[in-house]
């Protein structure tokens, strides 16, 4: 179903039901959908994850590839992540060139992965200065109901923790190893709705919320990336308030990922 | 509508031969004079026309038809409407009921206001109108609206308006279902979660078996 | 094609992969696997795995692309990076546009696109891995989509290539066959008709070896039609 036109009655409805702290699908305000991840299904990548969010569906393809260092950071590896919103998850993805609701998500992902340390870089160096691993994070989004941001970050984790360095393909080594994956950095995204800020947000409620705010957090609870998105604003009380939400909420989606190892 | 179960329908898939001496109906067309199934969908032959209904499909619009209608767009003196068809539809201000001067449409109806309404023109073309000047159509001011695939709107109707009928004494709920699959929900907060569950779990879940039991465990709760 | 290889491809009529000259590919096919989409399938052909969707009727973007008598199909076809060993650049390149193109202009010819004029049906192929005979597999794939969708159309498409490995015409090139072989021959057909809606050759073929490839795409494209409709079958509650 498009979703091009949310109704003000649909808007007044979602905001009154989040104002006594339901959903209209049932949930919580601050209750994540139920999650899936599927790990392994891609035979050309070298770490792949599929994750189910709700019907968001995100699939992370992980390739490595040889390359020489930044002349700053001579012993690291590095990382690129790149977002697809595939026309086929949504009829308003237009086929064409990345636009900047795909770059920012693919950068609000990326920071949360690095910023964590989640891949020890320095691992991934071959030979000082000279070549290092470069990690390719490509997030595939297949079906768009809502929070990208979580479900790819989750995907990019799974699919990371799921990879093997192919040194056999490059002739770097006799055997592919375990990428390094140090820790798992989650990601909370919040919306605002009415006067009501409520946790991983679906389609319908995205078309109607003002403000996005997403904090991620490492397995110690402390954070690591965040962003607020859209035109409207958060008091500061809802901020700090979303942050302590998220170090609450986030264990299901850390259960979730240990469950593939 | 037909009453038979899902299981006892033949399933036809686009191009199948029809053996059949009715005339070409809907779902259908025509190919050195034999019928064929255009869509995916259960075949009806009776009162001499064959019709495949489709199982998927955007909405059709048909003169007559009651829908939800939510405006998309507004001109001088005209809105567009969105009804889930492949093309926006036009509401005149003529046909509005409303005495709007020139280029004040947003004052009777703003970009995602809805409408319960009626299509009451449709050309070969493939565009249509609707009209507010019928019947109990009108501006809808509270409740929510449910999108689901129209042609499971029969599904939410069910035998003799049986399953709606359900659904609106369980719940407690106002409920009008536009042919197009938007369907209008009003009551308390909690009760309107109710309906929409039911509703979406009809749309989700319309060639199962015992349905009719599910919704009805669904209800009681 | 690379063309002539010394490679020994097929050994006492069996290939590498185990299967004989006229052997399809394992073939998996699932309809409505996308919530979003009007119309989904996911494909599997040996290793290869496809999504399509499909969305629409609906008002075609950009305007001066609208037929005024008729709807147009806009498909596009692309490759996920992650889905060849190398790692593959983002987005549609001239492979991909080609594909696309050719692909929108055979969907044209089943789609009831007269039903709908000044419409847009988009049709979008996601390869996320890729051994050979992909757009076959995407194809295929669209085309259960759009029946899904609830599209009108006049028959499903499917699609399926015939090669030539070690002088012998073979059903369905696998990764090493394309690469290695003599010829690829991409073949979609409209089953009910037996009318020819893609076609495409590269490499060398003698006239009576093509003539034997077209017999043999043929028939895999008609047994891949019979996998397409169990697929719906099995979607929408199936045949008594």
């Amino acid at each position: 179903m498009s979703n091009d036109h949310v109704s003000n009655l649909m808007k007044g409805h979602m905001e009154s039901l989040a104002a006594e702290g339901k959903r209209a699908d049932g949930r919580g305000i601050n209750e994540f959908r139920e999650v899936k991840i599927e790990i392994g299904m891609l035979n050309t990548a070298e770490g792949s994850a599929m994750v189910h969010l709700g019907k968001t569906k995100v699939l992370c393809g992980i390739k490595m590839l040889i390359g020489t260092p930044y002349g700053d950071s001579p012993k690291s590896g590095t990382m690129t992540t790149s977002t697809e919103l595939a026309p086929l998850a949504d009829q308003s993805f237009d086929p064409g060139p990345p636009r900047e609701q795909s770059i920012e998500l693919a950068r609000v992902v990326d920071r949360g992965i690095r910023e964590s340390r989640m891949i020890d870089f320095e691992a991934l160096c071959i030979e000082e200065g000279e070549r290092v691993w470069m990690v390719y994070i490509d997030l595939h989004i297949l079906d768009n109901d809502g929070n990208l941001f979580d479900c790819c970050t989750l995907a990019a984790a799974a699919a990371l923790s799921n990879a093997k360095i192919p040194n056999v393909q490059h002739g770097v080594a006799d055997e592919d190893v375990d990428l390094p994956v140090t820790c798992w950095p989650i990601s909370c995204t919040f919306g605002k709705l009415g006067d009501s800020v409520i946790l991983d947000a679906t389609s319908d409620e995205e078309g109607v919320m003002s403000a996005r705010f997403t904090v991620a957090h490492d397995e110690n609870g402390n954070l690591r990336a965040a962003q607020k998105g859209m035109n409207g604003a958060f008091t500061d009380a809802e901020i700090r308030e979303a942050v302590k939400t998220a170090r609450a909420s986030d264990n299901v989606l850390r259960e979730a990922l240990k469950g593939i190892q | 509508m037909s009453e038979e179960s899902s299981s006892e329908r033949k399933l036809v898939l686009p191009g199948d031969l029809m053996e059949t001496k009715s005339k070409p109906g809907r779902g259908i067309f025509r190919k050195d004079g034999r019928i064929h199934a255009s869509v995916v969908g259960h075949s009806s032959d009776k009162s001499g026309y064959i019709n495949v209904n489709g199982i998927k499909g955007r909405y059709n619009p048909k003169t007559g038809d009651k829908i939800v209608a939510v405006c998309a767009e507004t001109g001088p003196s005209i809105w567009r409407m969105d009804i889930g068809a492949s093309f926006n539809s036009t509401l005149h201000h003529s046909e509005s009921g409303w005495k709007v001067p020139f280029g004040d449409t947003a004052r009777f109806l703003s970009i995602g206001d809805a409408v319960w309404a009626e299509i009451f023109m449709v050309d070969a073309a493939g565009s249509h109108q609707i009209s507010l000047k019928k019947d109990d159509c009108r501006k809808l001011y509270s409740g929510t609206i449910v999108k689901i695939n129209p042609t499971n709107v029969p599904r939410v109707i069910g035998k003799q308006g049986s399953m709606i009928t359900t659904i609106r004494e369980k719940t407690q709920t106002r409920i009008q279902i536009g042919q197009n699959g938007y369907i209008w929900i009003d009551g308390k907060g909690d009760d309107i979660s109710l309906a929409q569950k039911a509703v979406e779990m009809i749309n989700e879940e319309a060639t199962s078996k015992g349905l009719t039991k599910k919704i009805e465990k669904l209800l009681e709760k | 094609m690379a063309g002539q290889t010394d490679m020994e491809l097929i050994k006492n009529g069996v290939r590498m992969d185990g299967r004989k000259p006229d052997e399809l590919r394992e073939v998996k096919i699932v309809a409505g696997v996308l919530d979003n989409a009007d119309g989904s399938c996911y494909l599997e052909w040996g290793n290869n795995k496809v999504y399509a969707g499909v969305f629409g009727p609906m008002e075609c973007h950009p305007r001066h692309k609208q037929k005024a008598d008729r709807a147009i199909v806009q498909a596009r076809y692309t490759m996920a990076p992650f889905s060849v060993n190398d790692r593959k650049r983002p987005g549609l390149d001239r492979r991909s546009s080609e594909i696309s193109y050719i692909a929108s202009q055979a969907f044209e010819k089943v789609v009831m696109v007269e039903e709908f004029p000044k419409a847009s049906i988009r049709v979008d192929m996601q390869v996320v891995e890729a051994h050979a005979g992909t757009r076959c597999a995407a194809i295929t794939a669209a085309s259960v989509a759009l029946a899904d969708a609830g599209i009108p159309m006049r028959d499903m498409i499917p699609a399926c290539a015939s090669g030539k490995v070690n002088d012998i015409v073979v059903l369905d090139l696998n990764k090493e066959e394309d690469n290695y072989g003599q010829a690829d021959l991409p073949l979609a057909i409209i089953p009910s008709t037996g009318e020819v809606v893609l076609l495409q050759l590269d490499g060398h073929l003698s006239p009576e070896q093509f003539e034997e490839a077209m017999d043999l795409a043929t028939s895999g494209c008609m047994d891949l039609y019979d996998k397409m409709r169990a697929a719906l079958e099995n979607r929408y509650g199936g045949k008594k």
